[in-house]
Order: structure tokens, then sequence, then C-alpha cells
């Protein structure tokens, strides 16, 4: 027992786990917001005009079935190697399930609602504000919480290119073939993957309760 | 560059991994997705366990893979069939579970034994979705088919990662377009698939 807990603490220091972790977060962050804006912000454009949103999500599904390793690399000639591809690549993956979810949930808010707002003289803007957002907001999160999930793997994968983060351990293991540092690797990366979307999930179902309007 | 013959190689040996790892999913999550409609308790469990595997990072998936099984084509394999497996199981238990009790309900008053109910009345039922399912596994299985190279299985990754370690832009791209191009024309296939069976399905 006190041998298994050497060999964590031996490798946690030799691989600088707690340093990988912060980057990993903070990429993790950097990506997970910039993706809810831009993710949001095209709903809210598009949520009146279905045609347009329609060629939004053919673009994006096209990004979607690109394998991530693939992307990164038409991204190295661009933005080079390290951090920013990677964030990138977290956003471009991101912007689809945020940008859907956030769209079914605006545009297809009950008509019932809508006519009522419209009745005591709410105008476009408050209607999208006070009615549309709100009952959108569980959606919204489910979508987000699939991004948190997509966001997760690839920054892992960004250590492949450089960019810090808990995949450099995973990789430098497997070049090493050093058992101890793959398993603890992995087995931290999959527990923050699994609390995260455990994390999103509570919230997800919070904000359900909460508008859920039926 | 890379010479066009070993191009054709890489590109064989990814689509032996895809496909083959996507056969071995179906014949894994068929029993699983069959079990789960039948028992609550089996039903439970897949789908806890189907949910946090999803959340897992798909290089934490490849990197596990080394001490459990090693490295090479079969390694590969095992860490392709555990990463895109998810979505297979998922979609066709949906499909299975939610089909409409009436029809259920007219089967076994035709005397259909439980056996014919899944194979008559629930399956059919449910290809839009088992399809919608194999179609997403199918693209997950392409991009860690490409990751997988790392733990020696060759395929259009292993060209990446050369290019990579040798920082050969051209050699990384020759890599990553034809793995592009395969995912989308997996896609484009097993769309047309979904809609033939779409339009066969309704009833």
């Amino acid at each position: 027992m006190t041998n298994i807990i050497d060999t964590i603490i031996s490798v946690w220091i030799t691989h600088q786990i707690t340093l990988r972790t912060i980057q990993h977060l903070y990429m993790f962050s950097i990506a997970l917001i910039i993706s809810i804006l831009i993710g949001v912000t095209l709903a809210i454009l598009v949520y009146s005009n279905p045609k347009l949103a329609n060629v939004w999500f053919n673009v994006l599904n096209v990004i979607e079935t690109i394998p991530e390793l693939a992307l990164f690399i038409f991204l190295l000639p661009i933005l080079g190697l390290g951090e920013k591809p990677t964030i990138a690549a977290c956003v471009l993956y991101s912007i689809l399930p945020i940008m859907r979810n956030s769209y079914t949930g605006l545009a297809y808010v009950s008509n019932e609602y809508v006519e009522i707002a419209k009745a005591i003289g709410l105008t476009k803007n408050e209607i999208l504000l006070k009615i549309r957002l709100p009952m959108a907001l569980p959606l919204i999160s489910s979508g987000i919480r699939v991004a948190v999930v997509y966001i997760m793997g690839i920054v892992t994968l960004g250590g492949l290119i450089a960019a810090g983060g808990l995949g450099v351990p995973l990789q430098a293991g497997i070049y090493r073939y050093d058992i101890p540092a793959i398993i603890i690797g992995a087995l931290w990366v999959g527990t923050l993957g699994v609390i995260f979307d455990f994390i999103a999930w509570i919230i997800e179902n919070r904000l359900a309760r909460r508008f859920n309007p039926w | 560059m890379v010479a066009i013959l070993p191009l054709l190689d890489a590109i064989l040996q990814h689509l032996t991994l895809v496909f083959t790892s996507l056969a071995i999913g179906i014949c894994l999550a068929t029993p699983l997705a069959i079990l789960s409609v039948f028992y609550k308790r089996v039903s439970y469990l897949v789908l806890t366990t189907i949910n946090m595997a999803q959340s897992i990072p798909s290089f934490a998936l490849v990197a596990i893979i080394v001490p459990l099984v090693g490295i090479g084509f079969l390694p590969g394999i095992v860490a392709i069939v555990l990463g895109s497996i998810v979505p297979i199981v998922k979609n066709m238990y949906v499909g299975l579970a939610k089909t409409d009790a009436e029809l259920i309900d007219t089967g076994k008053g035709m005397g259909l034994t439980d056996f014919q109910i899944v194979r008559y009345v629930r399956l059919p039922l449910a290809y839009p979705a088992i399809f919608a399912g194999l179609k997403f596994s199918a693209i997950i299985a392409n991009g860690i088919a490409v990751l997988t190279a790392i733990i020696g299985s060759g395929g259009l990754g292993r060209i990446i990662f050369e290019g990579l370690a040798s920082f050969n832009i051209n050699k990384t791209l020759s890599g990553a377009i034809p793995a592009i191009l395969i995912a989308l024309s997996l896609d484009i296939i097993f769309s047309m698939a979904e809609k033939k069976l779409k339009s066969k399905s309704v009833y």
C-alpha cells in the first residue's frame, strides 16, 4: 500500500501533475467561455431565421466530423504550436452543440408565452431577454454539458502539440513505456472528465427544475 | 511528401481499423442493448457505465490501453471499440425501448414470442435511431483511429505523427487530408443509408 502511494507521489512530482492540471483547467475554462459566448451569440443572431441557421449548422457539422488531430494539423500553419491551436480546436468543436441547443431553445419557445408577452406590450428584444432566454436556459446548459466533454478530450490531446496540460504526462508515459505515469495520468484525466461532466449535469438539472414551464 | 503507395497502404490500414472496430462494436452492443430493454437492472448498469465512459477523454483511453493490452494493431482496435461503442449502445437501446407500446401489444396479441417481437417489431422501428448511432460512432472511430497511431496501430495517424515529430507540415497534411476525406465520406454514406431506412420504416 505504501508502495503504491510512494509511486503515485513520485509520478506526481516527476511529471509535475499539479502544474499540468492547472494548465489543463486554464485552457479548459478559456475554451469553454469563448465557445459559450460565440455559440449563444450565434444562436441569438439566427434564431428568427431558420434558413440561415441551417447554413450554419451544415458548416459546423462538417467541422464536427473532422478528426481532432487532423484539425490540429490544419490549425498549425495558422496558429503555430501550443495553446492557441488547442483552444481554437476546442472552440470550433463545441460551438455546434451549444449553438444547436441554444437555437432550439430560443426558437421553439411555446407560442402562447410569446403571444402573451406581445399582448402586454413587450418589444422583440424584451421578449428575447425576458421570455426566450430564461426558458431556453435548460437546453443551453445541456449543450454546454456536451461541450464540456468535448473540450476535456481535446485539451488532453493538446499535449501532443506542445500545449501543456495533462496530455503531456500521457504522451511521455507512452513514449517511454512508463506504466505508472500512464495509469496515474489516464485515471486522473478520466476522473476530471467524469467530475466536470457531473458538475455540468447538476447545473443542468437545477436549471431544468427552475425554468421548466411544464 | 509521402510516396503514393505507402499512403494508400496507410489509408487501407486506417479503413481496416475503423470498420473492424465498428463491426466488433455492433456485435458487442446488440446483446447489451437487447438485454437492457428486458431487464431494468441491466439497463441501469449499462447506461450509467456508458454515460461515465463518454466523459473520459479519448487520449486517456488510448493511453490506458498500453499497460492493459499492449501496443500494436490489436490494442488499437480495443481502444477504438471502447471509445466508439457508446453511441451505438445508447441509440440502439433508446430505439428498441421507445417502441410504441400499442404495437408491442398487437404483436403479443398475434402470438409473437419475445424474440419475434424484438426481431420483427422493435428492430425495424429502431433502424433510424440505430443508424444515427452508427454514423456518430463511425466518426468517433475515425478520430480515435488517427490517435491510436501513437500506440502503434498504424494507419493515417502514423504519417501525421511522423510529420509532427520531424515538423514536416507537408507530411502531416498528407496524413490529415485523407483522414478528413474519410470522415466526410463516412458521414455522407451513413446519412444516405439512414435516409433510405427512414423512408422504408415509416408506417
